[in-house]
């Protein structure tokens, strides 16, 4: 077992303080993965994150979502846990806690990295007192990525280390290909319209909300025949049933019609 | 008293939700895992210069002429910022969350575009499908003819070359106003 405790720099990237099982812990591991057959107590370390996740752990054993109904407990002691799970980016002050914590499990263990930061530091991966994942200091068997998971995204990883359900996604790569071309979007909505539109559907409903407008109002637009688009924005509108989309739809309107 | 609380239970019915045995119903405004496209894509790197978390990396090898995107989920924090910026729609935040892996590779998306060379010194500087996708947009704008030709021109030039061949145009500029 290596000492937690040595004096040597902390680095990023492939860490040299990694853990090692033995054969032993490592067959019992893979049954544990496989065919466990028994409730299993979860024990939470958290390495320096932003609770976030916590509030997502405890969301998901709620009654609504209630992951006890599958034996999953969280416990309040490493010594109880057969799952660690690993929150927070992994600060360089909670590395030798979250270590402690490991040592302490019996074997054979899970460990899980949960969150964006537990998968690979998230959005603090490259500060300077941030080791960047809990793959960094102990060996992870699941990674639940999400900022954080949702409960159902929660189950999922949890059902997963445990062999009930299969993992969904894959690995992809795309090579571009001899024909392939993107053409601007809207090509029928004069392009000063367009941008003007854009910007003004993004100042009311903000980035996200605003382009989406912006999209589903220029695929009205398109067809250029007044009567057309008078018909088609009112069965939009009543389709989404939404007095601020109305009020953004008719500026957008009043600017369209001014050109 | 406990038959009251028998009744109210009754009434209330089961809470939990069946999600892992049946799909679960999300909110309209969710956002899953980003949607990419790499049919429209155009490696133009809006998303990545967007991504706080630099979830979204293009990396360029000027020695091969291949621009790589890359999408890590494991640090994607679904801010939907990639989705803003994208001006071919090409990324799109889907509704899918059921992200986790065993295996981090498994987390990794990558597509490989090609680099156009420039037309003067030969050394890789912009995507193709880029460059491409400006002309179009050139030609869908209200300028004259004669201009979206030139413009299309000076798309094969390098930043660099063009560069370079400004400053003799520059200096004689300057020779005739100091005349």
């Amino acid at each position: 077992m290596n000492s937690p405790f040595r004096k040597q720099p902390a680095i990023k990237g492939e860490s040299k303080y990694a853990i090692h099982i033995d054969q032993q812990a490592a067959q019992l591991k893979g049954v544990l993965l496989n065919d466990i057959r028994r409730s299993v107590f979860v024990y939470r370390v958290d390495c320096g994150g932003c609770n976030g996740c916590e509030i997502e752990i405890f969301a998901a054993i709620t009654p609504l979502f209630d992951v006890e109904r599958f034996g999953i407990k969280v416990v309040s002691s490493p010594r109880h846990a057969d799952i660690l799970v690993y929150t927070g980016a992994v600060t360089r002050s909670m590395r030798i806690p979250a270590l402690r914590a490991y040592h302490a499990a019996p074997d054979p263990k899970i460990c899980v990295a949960y969150g964006a930061c537990g998968s690979s530091g998230g959005i603090f991966h490259d500060l300077y007192c941030v080791w960047g994942g809990a793959d960094k200091i102990v060996p992870v068997d699941v990674y639940i990525p999400g900022c954080p998971p949702t409960p159902p995204a929660t189950i999922f990883g949890f059902a997963m280390a445990l062999g009930l359900l299969g993992q969904k996604l894959k690995k992809s790569h795309h090579q571009q290909g001899e024909n392939e071309h993107a053409l601007p979007r809207h090509p029928e909505v004069p392009l000063n319209l367009r941008i003007c539109i854009e910007r003004e559907a993004r100042r009311l409903a903000g980035y996200w909300h605003g382009r989406r407008i912006a999209d589903d109002y220029l695929e009205l637009i398109k067809s250029g025949d007044q009567n057309q688009i008078r018909k088609d924005v009112q069965t939009y509108l009543d389709q989404k049933d939404d007095p601020r989309l109305a009020e953004i739809i008719n500026r957008l309107q009043s600017m369209d019609s001014k050109g | 008293m406990v038959l009251k609380l028998l009744k109210e239970v009754l009434r209330v019915g089961e809470a939990t939700l069946p999600y892992p045995f049946e799909p679960i119903d999300l909110a309209p405004g969710f956002r899953g895992k980003p949607q990419h496209d790499p049919e429209l894509c155009i490696a133009c790197a809006a998303c990545a210069t967007a991504c706080p978390p630099n979830a979204l990396t293009i990396t360029t090898d000027l020695d091969q002429g291949i621009q790589r995107w890359s999408l890590f989920v494991g640090r994607c924090i679904y801010c939907a910022r990639c989705e803003e910026v994208c001006p071919t729609g090409a990324i799109k935040l889907s509704q899918f969350f059921e992200t986790a892996v065993m295996n981090k590779d498994d987390l990794f998306e990558h597509a490989d575009y090609f680099l156009a060379a420039c037309k003067k010194c030969g050394r890789y500087f912009a995507p193709a499908k880029e460059l491409d996708y400006v002309y179009a947009v050139l030609q869908r704008s209200n300028l004259p003819v004669e201009q979206i030709e030139f413009e299309r021109k000076l798309l094969g030039l390098c930043p660099d070359c063009k560069r370079k061949n400004d400053i003799p145009k520059l200096l004689e500029v300057y020779s005739e106003i100091e005349r």
